[in-house]
């Protein structure tokens, strides 16, 4: 309030300065009797027609008695105020500005904010095209660091036109130096805004004149930023890092972004919030965190697969830093692929994926590893009970390039020496590396590498091993045309691996390889185009090289046969274009569409079944031989991805979404879980690729000025073409294994329910969802009917799902977390009737997933516990102890029956069955 | 491919530390109804044919399988010619040596008492090729029986067996009394319970292929694994080992079958299938009907170990290790008739008499009947095929 009586001021006073030479003296004659300020204004501006300004209450003490005739305003004003703490002031315009303790200077120089004010310069609503350019050159970019001063953005002129201009800028941490990903900058005046772009930068155009923009960013403290913006110009906004001992939860970069976003079933989460999950090696964990968030749930207990709304594990892309990984996990899927001290953020994609991604049907997971710090070194390091892990970062040349490494490894032999004799012997290992270089050529260029490699090997006490490894490597060159063209270009490979090796028999003796490589190239472009339209266009190609097999004599005595399932190779490649358009304030809509084209590629033998018959050895005619580089078969068509949102009032808006995806490769895997030795099998002529659809609808509500975000959503999606497997299906060096399996129609519905305290001593979020998820095979022509080609649920159709995240902050060093997840069990196939075969009992099992397991139940437990505060010492330190399964709940991961000695029995897998203590201690340097 | 399945048992015992294992029956869970089971092997030669029909019952039912009696069973070629099967015992349909035609196809025909009919595909006859050894090593688990065999045509490829097996054993202790009417009088050698023979039949089912192999080499394929603490290798043991060719659709079948009900239970396992014989309903053809028959001829062999091929560690633990009390005719202690209450009314069997140093027996040593009584666990009588 103040600063607007400040402001109006100011421009008064101005005013004055202006037109006092045409001041002519008007006189009064007045009779107050202990007057309050009250009647004496109220009669003043009777009798003059002056206007006066003040604050009643610094005046109710104030009683006037003064009697005058023919006097002028000033003479009346100074008797009034005689020997008072009251001063007075007037401008040109006949207006009285009434103050206490202080006087009005209306003496400023002429030209105090550089703009020369008075009638000859006023442009009455004439609008002159001042020419406006950009001699960036020698002009340097604002770096906008404090919030109390006023920034000139663009080519100074005398007066400011109308119309708008565009800001593009930059929002770095001012202390790493690092971009600041998804910050939000909010025009408190026109209530439009943007988020700053993965490489921290944002443009956006808005009215000319004085504005504020308001800043908030992930981990990073709210801030404004004042600007007078004359013409198309730059800023380098400049935050500053949250400093709370303890984490927050911070799942939106906005506050109001959930609200305003055009995007629905979008959510995001940086690593404070994800390191304050307590996991069950202490380790924190991505994907794990990434089940709790509605809409997503567990394949199982130890693996990090997850399904999306009713989609297969092997429908989500899974990108690090733009490269696609393809085994997210390490050591049997306890741990994820991604190390918590790079990981920034990230975000999934459930129902607006953005036109640029694609290829999967169900989502679109993006992990964004932080930059290096390019001010100084740091670093931080961890011990747990299994991993240890250790980051450095710092500067190569500062201020302009940057590199992060990090790197974890296990110690796991201690805990295989407690298995039963039988598997003592056993060794598991992994490691993971991460480096990324960022450099930044000039304001407008710059380069970003980004590498990773990860192993796994284990062994059993049998003679066979195990090996995975994931290898991505990218390069990606952000260039600026201008302030509203941006462009990035990346182009990288990713490879994803796994071998088996037996040696003890050596007529047996064999090693099975299996590899897929991807080279991607893309370029992703963003224009401006005006306030209300930003274009996104840009395309991508991938070109697959895949080895589904290569089995081979591991020992000169081996009598096995070499056999390799031929090279598969295909090219996928996508042109998109989308437009956010703003009808409205309160109505915008995000439009695109994705034209994907994918060929199967030479050389290749493929099969050819007679038409209308199922694809079984028995129907196979011939084959047909195709040389390098012959596309063999294209799959294309378009992908539409629509979203809208209405704004009903600042708080709350409705948005709807349509999408259509298609997906070229698939995972065949016929067990309920992702094994590392799954093979990924590429579309071709006898195997379709998947595609799906989906329309959603969701609504959005911030309460208790956004401090606590709620929503609703509901979906309904349909699918074609996934692959299920015929009965007793072999997906390992199968030269055919488009007879084993089945292509399912699906479809998914659901609604989801969220409501996030974002802020305050209690936080957290509670999920639930309500989801069904069912296939069916119709076509006999495809085979056999799984169960009579009536809709069955599929593998990971589990209806209710409830979540709970609490964190409770008692002081700035001790915090606890809270952890609570229930769900309704898994389908399952159980047996319903026993007969006598091969000299045991047997079971006969029902149709196909009619039963379901026990109800899933699992809560955890952690306290975090901060060093001291000191700023000047070597380390700062952290324990994390907690429970996992505080409860000790035996949730069942599966149920099967087994013969034993002729009798059936059923029995109930249970993992971590029992209360987990873990303890966690970290370093930063 | 077991390939999979070591690492999932090896996952399923990295958690052994936190994981565990527990009984689990699920509320009454009721079949739609019952079906027809069909089991057995046409045989091609100069063997038996033998099929069994039973229905499948209830799984939350105690009771064992249930017969399906007095059917029509008659194996068939596609010229027409059948051969009838006479049920010799409750479900149990026999045939004695068809000695059918090899460039034939052949199938099971099944009409029940209450009048439906059943038949299996026509499947052509697939040889079986003559086992060439059954070899044996010693383990850690104990002792290991594995297969060799081969088909210089490559033309079998899939192998199923079944084995009878066969050992001699002893009691724990060797009674040299015996009670006869009021009297204990010394054991006579035809009266001796302490040496036994017994049997079983295989429970599980054993598979083998070489379709990766470039050769048809079955070579050491395991048959089963017996405990070192096992009875069976007491004395000496013996094994016959029946091996059938089966056609690839067989071998699934009998896949589908070890994986549904002796592989689950880890933690990456496979969904169970649905069975896929090849019998189908005539009457109804949209019943379930669990079989498969293959047409093939029998090969056997049969192999003898005796116990002084184990290490020192193989001998066999029991339960309950047997107490052999004292009983005297005059309790020093009490004066009572021990050799009267624990003999004649408790029913234990004498092992041995007491010898006082005057060469008086004073009372005998004697033991529960579980621990001397080898007939308990099987017969006297050595079986016919038994080597000496």
């Amino acid at each position: 309030m103040k600063k607007i009586y400040f402001l109006s001021f100011c421009f008064l006073i101005l005013l004055k300065v202006g037109y006092s030479q045409q001041t002519t003296v008007q006189t009064i004659s007045v009779n107050f009797q202990q007057a309050t300020i009250e009647q004496f204004v109220t009669e003043l501006e009777a009798k003059t027609g002056y206007h006066f300004y003040y604050e009643p209450a610094k005046f109710d003490s104030l009683k006037i008695t003064v009697q005058l005739d023919n006097k002028s305003m000033e003479t009346v004003l100074d008797a009034a105020f005689k020997n008072t703490a009251f001063h007075y002031a007037i401008s040109t315009n006949h207006e009285v500005f009434l103050t206490k303790g202080r006087e009005i200077q209306l003496s400023l120089a002429a030209g105090f904010f550089g703009i020369k004010t008075g009638a000859e310069t006023q442009k009455n609503n004439v609008v002159t095209q001042v020419k406006e350019f950009a001699d960036t050159k020698d002009k340097v970019v604002p770096e906008a660091t404090t919030e109390n001063k006023l920034y000139e953005i663009g080519t100074k002129t005398n007066t400011i036109g109308a119309g708008n201009a565009t800001l593009s800028g930059y929002v770095r941490d001012g202390k790493s130096g690092e971009a600041v990903v998804g910050a939000s900058i909010y025009v408190t005046n026109t209530k439009t805004g943007v988020a700053s772009d993965q490489f921290g930068y944002f443009t956006l155009s808005l009215p000319k004149g004085r504005q504020i923009l308001s800043v908030r960013g992930l981990g990073m403290r709210d801030t404004r930023r004042q600007i007078v913006l004359y013409s198309d110009g730059k800023m380098i906004i400049e935050m500053k890092e949250q400093v709370t001992s303890l984490k927050e939860v911070k799942i939106s970069a906005e506050k109001v972004a959930n609200v305003r976003n055009v995007q629905l079933g979008v959510n995001r989460l940086d690593i404070k919030s994800i390191k304050q999950v307590p996991t069950v090696f202490g380790e924190a964990d991505v994907l794990r965190v990434v089940l709790t968030l509605p809409g997503v749930q567990s394949v199982g207990e130890a693996t990090t697969g997850f399904n999306v709304r009713g989609g297969s594990a092997d429908q989500n892309l899974i990108l690090m830093n733009d490269a696609t990984i393809y085994n997210p996990s390490h050591f049997f899927g306890f741990f994820s692929s991604f190390n918590p001290d790079i990981v920034k953020d990230i975000e999934l994609y459930k129902s607006s994926i953005p036109e640029k991604f694609g290829g999967r049907l169900s989502s679109v997971l993006d992990v964004t590893n932080r930059e290096g710090n390019k001010k100084k070194f740091t670093g931080s390091a961890g011990i747990g009970l299994i991993t240890s892990r250790l980051n450095v970062e710092g500067p190569i040349f500062k201020d302009r390039t940057s590199f992060s490494f990090g790197g974890r490894t296990t110690y796991s032999d201690w805990l295989l020496k407690l298995l039963p004799e039988a598997y003592k012997h056993s060794q598991a290992s992994f490691y993971d590396l991460n480096l990324d270089i960022s450099h930044q050529i000039d304001d407008k260029n710059n380069i970003y590498v980004s590498t990773y490699l990860s192993k796994d090997k284990f062994k059993l006490n049998s003679d066979t091993s195990y090996g995975y490894s994931n290898r991505n490597a990218n390069i990606k060159w952000k260039h600026n045309f201008n302030d509203k063209l941006f462009s990035v270009i990346g182009a990288g490979i990713d490879r994803y691996q796994y071998n088996i090796a037996s040696f003890d028999n050596p007529v047996n003796a064999y090693k099975l390889n299996f590899d897929i490589n991807q080279t991607n190239f893309k370029a992703d472009f963003t224009y401006y185009l005006n306030r209300k339209n930003t274009v996104n266009f840009g395309l991508s190609s991938i070109f697959y090289k895949l080895h589904p097999g290569n089995y081979q004599p591991n020992n000169p005595k081996s009598l096995v046969a070499p056999d390799v399932i031929p090279t598969q190779r295909a090219l996928e490649s996508a042109l998109y274009v989308g437009d956010k358009y703003d009808f409205t304030e309160d109505f915008s809509v995000s439009g695109g569409v994705r034209y994907s084209l994918y060929s199967f590629l030479g050389p290749q033998t493929v099969y050819n079944y007679a038409p209308n018959l199922p694809k079984t050895s028995s129907n196979l005619l011939d084959s047909t031989n195709y040389s390098s580089g012959k596309f063999i078969k294209t799959y294309s068509g378009p992908e539409i991805r629509l979203s809208g949102r209405y704004q009903l009032g600042d708080n709350t808006s409705l948005k709807g979404g349509y999408n259509t995806l298609r997906q070229y490769i698939h995972l065949l895997s016929n067990t309920t879980a992702i094994a590392p030795t799954d093979v990924w099998q590429l579309s071709d002529p006898n195997i379709k690729p998947q595609y799906g659809d989906q329309v959603s609808l969701g609504i959005y509500r911030n309460l208790k000025s956004n401090t606590i975000e709620t929503s609703v959503e509901v979906y309904y999606k349909r699918l074609r073409d996934y692959l299920d497997y015929r009965s007793g299906a072999n997906l390992v060096l199968n030269h055919h294994i488009e007879n084993d399996v089945l292509a399912t129609q699906g479809k998914a519905y659901g609604i989801e329910f969220l409501i996030k305290k974002t802020t305050g001593k209690a936080n957290g979020w509670i999920s639930y969802t309500y989801s069904r998820t069912f296939l069916r095979q119709t076509d006999p022509n495809e085979g056999e009917l799984i169960n009579s080609g009536l809709y069955y649920p599929a593998n990971f159709d589990k209806p209710h799902d409830f979540n709970f995240i609490g964190n409770y902050r008692f002081s700035h060093r001790f915090s606890i977390s809270l952890n609570v997840t229930y769900s309704t069990g898994r389908p399952i196939t159980l047996p319903v009737a026993k007969y006598e075969y091969g000299g045991s009992e047997r079971v006969y099992y029902s149709d196909r997933n009619q039963y379901r397991i026990p109800d899933y139940f699992r809560s955890d437990f952690s306290m975090n516990i901060e060093g001291n505060h000191k700023v000047h010492q070597l380390t700062h330190n952290s324990f994390t102890i907690g429970v996992y399964n505080l409860t000790g709940r035996q949730n069942a991961y599966s149920t099967y029956f087994t013969e034993q000695s002729g009798v059936i029995s059923g029995y109930k897998l249970s993992i971590f069955a029992k209360p987990i203590p873990f303890i966690n201690y970290n370093i930063r340097f | 491919m077991n390939k999979r399945g070591n690492y999932m048992v090896f996952l399923a015992l990295l958690t052994a530390i936190v994981a565990c294992r527990k009984p689990y029956t699920p509320k009454a869970i009721l079949a739609p109804g019952s079906y027809l089971v069909v089991e057995g092997v046409i045989n091609s030669g100069a063997d038996s044919t033998i099929i069994t029909l039973s229905k499948t019952i209830n799984i939350a039912t105690k009771d064992s399988s249930a017969f399906e009696t007095n059917a029509q069973v008659t194996v068939e070629n596609e010229g027409g010619t059948s051969y009838p099967l006479q049920e010799f015992k409750a479900g149990h349909y026999l045939a004695i040596a068809l000695n059918l035609d090899k460039t034939k196809k052949y199938r099971l025909h099944i009409k029940t008492a209450g009048s439906n009919e059943y038949a299996s595909d026509y499947v052509a006859v697939k040889p079986t090729p003559p086992i060439d050894s059954i070899t044996y090593r010693i383990t850690d688990k104990g002792l290991q029986v594995n297969v060799n065999t081969h088909n210089p045509a490559n033309s079998t490829r899939y192998y199923r067996w079944a084995y009878e097996e066969a050992w001699q054993f002893h009691a724990q202790r060797n009674s040299e009394s015996i009670v006869k009417g009021t009297d204990i009088v010394p054991r006579k050698p035809e009266e001796q319970i302490y040496y036994c023979f017994a049997g079983d039949k295989s429970s599980n089912i054993v598979l083998g292929s070489t379709e990766k192999l470039q050769q048809d080499i079955i070579s050491q394929i395991p048959i089963t694994i017996i405990s070192p603490r096992s009875e069976k290798l007491q004395i000496k043991y013996s094994i016959l080992l029946k091996q059938y060719a089966v056609t690839k659709e067989e071998y699934q079948f009998w896949e589908n079958i070890k994986k549904n009900t002796e592989q689950l239970g880890s933690i990456f396992d496979a969904q169970p299938s649905q069975l896929k014989g090849n019998i189908h309903g005539i009457t109804n053809p949209a019943e379930p009907v669990i079989g498969y028959i293959g047409v093939t001829n029998t090969q056997t062999k049969r192999i003898f170990i005796t116990n002084n091929r184990f290490p020192d560690n193989y001998y066999p633990v029991y339960a309950d290790e047997c107490e052999v009390i004292s009983a005297f005719f005059i309790n020093a202690l009490t004066g009572a008739n021990d050799v009267d209450f624990f003999i004649f009314r408790l029913g234990y069997i004498p092992v041995s008499p007491i010898i006082s140093p005057r060469g008086v027996t004073i009372g005998y040593k004697a033991a529960p009947i579980e621990c001397v009584d080898c007939r308990l666990r099987g017969h006297i009588d050595a079986p016919d095929f038994w080597e000496l």
